[in-house]
């Protein structure tokens, strides 16, 4: 019985729908985290009857035809990239990029990551890197007798030092921009890498068209909506219990069936 | 006499495929674009035997066809700038893929590499001038309610949304996709409206296809007991004719 299969089908996406949402939730309040949404598709059709097929010899055709839809997959799990609020953590190295952009970050193997997670901190050689010790690229080292650190909207990071009353610049930020954000793989740690469908990262300084622009002392909270992701939830489990519906009708008329000969 | 069960049989089958199409929809009730189904089921009346003057004629049922509700589905905001929705019932995206043009409701597009606009699937999304492609080096798109894209000032394009004389001569593709089944070509929809960072969701009715699962289920159920009484039946009788002789 194919009304069996297609119910599992849909039970089956329920499920993954169910995972996408509870991942959201879980990260509800991870910095610079980005949604998910799950999406599906209607799996192919059987034709039992054609339409537009020769239904007598005067010519005349099947209007409307019989497909029988065999259930449903998993479209894609798109990663939402709206804006999360910024929101004033007053911590002297976070940042919050507002607009376009990531972050690049050096991983021990050599790779550049990219994150929006801009909730950084300095080691002990006074190296901007992030929670788990990356450095931010390109390298901006703070002098050791720093008093203050001011980061302009364009991404200049300028220090103050003990009796000096003028700033001096010691790096400047870049971000990345893709060509499709949805296509960049995440690798957990809040970062990302470039794939064949992100496209090659395109560096620009922060402020020039295409580019956001940095928010010091900000860090971007994730973009998840808790009302939305509940919804959802109920939505997802409202759907799953429907289909196992369906399997227990399925079941029972098959019993019917087999009861005839008895 | 044998008539009986065939009839029954008939019915038992056509339920069964029902149960299918509902199980379809039921299992695409979160499927964004998805419209439902229904089958269509009719009296299709069998050969006279002899006696053809005096009893009328055996109608078995027979599926003539699955109707498809083109009506729309429920708007949901997504926030996503390439997500789109037609307002406007029976007009889709026209999108294009190895197999030539298809057409679609659910407007949750991404881009490739290239910038290209394609379907969740890859299928080019086209426009009034063929493929479209962004320049993402600018900054966001916005698109008009008649698909004007434009991106910093500059209109780069159009989305093109069509529309079909008969929506009974499409065939679903799976993957969210109808193609055309006649020869009918499709014209453009200026009448529908285009909807950015919206989706459409499924328009399937939970409450109705549970019901008509119920119903499915019961009339299976008294089928079968028709079916059971017509075996009963002949059987008894075999039993007393045989007695008497």
């Amino acid at each position: 019985m194919r009304a069996l299969r297609t119910a599992a089908s849909g039970m089956a996406a329920q499920q993954l729908n169910v995972e996408v949402i509870s991942n959201n939730i879980a990260n509800m309040n991870t910095v610079g985290y980005k949604r998910q949404r799950a999406e599906f598709q209607d799996l192919l059709y059987q034709n039992v009857e054609r339409m537009g097929a020769q239904s007598s010899t005067q010519g005349t055709v099947v209007p409307t035809g019989i497909q029988i839809g065999a259930g449903v997959k998993a479209g894609a799990v798109y990663r939402v990239t709206e804006q999360g609020t910024p929101s004033n953590t007053g911590g002297m190295y976070d940042m919050a990029i507002d607009g376009r952009g990531y972050f690049q970050i050096l991983m021990p193997s050599g790779e550049t990551a990219f994150t929006r997670a801009g909730n950084f901190a300095i080691n002990g050689e006074g190296q901007l890197v992030t929670d788990d010790g990356y450095a931010v690229q390109p390298n901006i080292t703070i002098p050791q007798d720093a008093i203050d650190v001011q980061i302009s909207k364009s991404g200049q990071v300028q220090v103050f030092t003990q009796g000096s009353t003028t700033p001096a610049v010691v790096g400047q930020l870049e971000l990345a921009t893709f060509f499709n954000d949805a296509g960049l793989e995440a690798i957990g740690d809040n970062l990302l890498l470039e794939t064949a469908a992100s496209g090659a990262a395109n560096v620009g300084t922060p402020g020039e068209v295409g580019f956001g622009e940095i928010l010091h002392k900000f860090t971007e909270s994730s973009n998840v909506d808790a009302v939305s992701e509940i919804s959802a939830l109920i939505i997802a489990q409202r759907a799953y219990e429907m289909n196992s519906k369906v399997i227990t009708t399925a079941d029972q008329m098959l019993s019917v069936a087999s009861q005839v000969k008895s | 006499m044998e008539n009986a069960a065939y009839v029954g049989l008939s019915r038992q089958m056509t339920l069964r495929r029902e149960l299918d199409v509902v199980a379809n929809n039921i299992a695409n009730a979160d499927t964004n674009g998805f419209k439902v189904e229904q089958l269509l089921v009719g009296s299709e009346v069998g050969e006279r035997a002899r006696n053809a003057f005096v009893r009328p004629g055996v109608s078995f049922v027979l599926d003539n066809g699955v109707g498809r509700d083109f009506s729309a589905g429920a708007l949901s905001q997504t926030g996503r700038s390439l997500d789109f929705a037609i307002e406007g019932d029976g007009a889709f995206f026209k999108v294009q893929d190895g197999n030539g043009e298809a057409y679609t409701r659910d407007g949750a597009f991404t881009l490739d590499p290239t910038g290209r606009l394609t379907t969740k699937q890859g299928q080019a999304v086209l426009g009034e001038a063929g493929e479209i492609v962004l320049d993402t080096t600018l900054g966001e798109i916005s698109v008009g309610a008649d698909g004007t894209i434009t991106q910093d000032d500059q209109v780069v394009g159009r989305l093109a949304v069509v529309r079909f004389e008969s929506l009974g001569a499409l065939e679903k593709g799976g993957d969210g996709l109808y193609r055309n089944a006649s020869n009918a070509a499709a014209t453009e929809a200026p009448e529908a409206q285009i909807r950015q960072g919206m989706l459409e969701g499924s328009n399937v009715n939970p409450i109705l296809e549970i019901t008509n699962l119920i119903e499915i289920q019961r009339a299976y159920e008294s089928v079968t007991r028709m079916i059971e009484n017509t075996n009963d039946l002949s059987r008894r009788s075999v039993e007393r004719l045989g007695r008497v002789s």
